[in-house]
């Protein structure tokens, strides 16, 4: 132990004591003091005061402990804090039964388990009790899938739209689910490439079956062409290029997010060392889960808006309109 | 250095972000009613110009973690 290390040490307990013993005695004279007459202003203002007081003693507790817990990790783990860059673009690999396996498709298999043993759960507990008439959680739950069906319908129309709708909530579940196990220090699947890039061509997938379907074979090709009949044997190649880029893009924009996020949260910890407790946890409700729920949204409306883009017969505009000569 | 190129890409993101973000609440502030739909359109639009930023950003980690 060092000198400064000792008078660390010694601030903090001295800080602690301090903050501890005024909170007690502020809380004792309140409780024993009436609350005073509203008329009575003296009274009120220093009755107003001493709340303020125990309040303040209150926030120099929380502050003291904190910093106490900070030192004693430090001391036995001897991080220190600083720049510290740590992370890997790809995660780390296991073997399992002798086979190789990123530790993230481990964990979103994890998140799918529970994920579907919550659904299971509360379609045997909670769906039989729902009635007519909803209250609380099934409330909660008809707001979440309304919104989501509205969403959908809106942007598809009625017939895709109740094919998609329980597929894009799945999808925004799966998520919100990996991104919130970085809460408890795990690496978010969706932070991992190859699970974005899955979730990219998913869409690539559905764009194509429910274009085909709906257009047919020379109904999409035609879409794809564009308006003008001339111009299709040069549209449609440029027009399957980007179709191509479509996943690539929504795999990239979702893994830069999220990966972003991870980046952010680890320099936060590896700056604050090991006085990384408290402070993380807060800034993770962003990072880890207002995030990563916009970027959900996102993905879907971009996903549904691609799909609508394939569903829409093209106009055909055999005649081109005479353009009048203006006197 | 060359990541840090990468990330000048992050300047236009922000010029574009502002410009979408400065009409939608000229859009929002002239036509209230029509808030909840100009903001679904912005929220489209900043994901859109986000990217640009985004991909920067990938090809930045790339670079950095190969080299």
């Amino acid at each position: 132990m060092t000198p400064v290390q000792i008078a660390e040490a010694a601030v903090g307990a001295v800080l602690f004591a301090l903050c501890l013993a005024g909170y007690i005695h502020t809380s004792g004279q309140l409780k024993h003091a009436d609350v005073p007459a509203p008329d009575d202003g003296a009274a009120v203002k220093r009755f107003k005061k001493k709340k303020t007081r125990k309040k303040l003693f209150f926030a120099g507790v929380i502050i003291s402990v904190w910093f106490l817990i900070g030192f004693v990790i430090t001391f036995f783990s001897g991080r220190k804090g600083g720049l510290v860059i740590a992370f890997e673009m790809f995660s780390k690999r296991v073997d399992v039964f002798g086979v190789s396996v990123a530790q993230t498709t481990l964990i979103s298999l994890a998140v799918c388990g529970i994920i579907a043993v919550l659904c299971v759960l509360f379609r045997v507990l909670c769906v039989p009790r729902f009635n007519d008439r909803p209250t609380g959680l099934q409330n909660a739950v008809e707001i979440c899938v309304e919104a989501m069906d509205k969403m959908v319908v809106g942007v598809v129309g009625e017939k895709t739209g109740a094919a998609l709708s329980p597929y894009m909530f799945s999808l925004a579940l799966y998520m919100i689910g990996c991104a919130a196990v970085e809460l408890f220090g795990l690496r978010a699947p969706t932070s991992d490439l190859t699970c974005t890039f899955a979730m990219g061509l998913l869409t690539f997938l559905l764009i194509n079956i429910f274009g085909f379907k709906t257009l047919g074979f020379g109904g999409r090709l035609k879409s794809m062409g564009g308006a003008v009949p001339a111009m299709r044997p040069m549209m449609i190649p440029l027009k399957i290029v980007s179709d191509v880029a479509v996943p690539v893009s929504l795999a990239c924009r979702l893994f830069g997010n999220m990966l972003g996020g991870m980046i952010v949260m680890e320099l936060l910890k590896g700056a604050l060392g090991g006085y990384a407790s408290g402070i993380p946890g807060v800034a993770g409700l962003y990072f880890n889960l207002f995030h990563p729920l916009i970027q959900a949204y996102i993905f879907i409306t971009l996903s549904l808006t691609f799909i609508a883009e394939a569903l829409e017969p093209v106009e055909e505009s055999a005649k081109p309109k005479k353009v009048k000569k203006s006197a | 250095m060359a990541a840090a190129v990468c990330m000048l890409v992050a300047l236009g993101a922000g010029f574009g972000m502002c410009y979408a973000t400065s009409k939608a609440v000229e859009a929002a502030a002239r036509q209230p009613e029509a808030a909840s739909k100009i903001q679904t359109i912005l929220l489209l639009g900043c994901a859109l110009a986000e990217s640009t930023a985004i991909y920067a950003f990938v090809v930045a980690l790339i670079l950095s973690t190969k080299a």
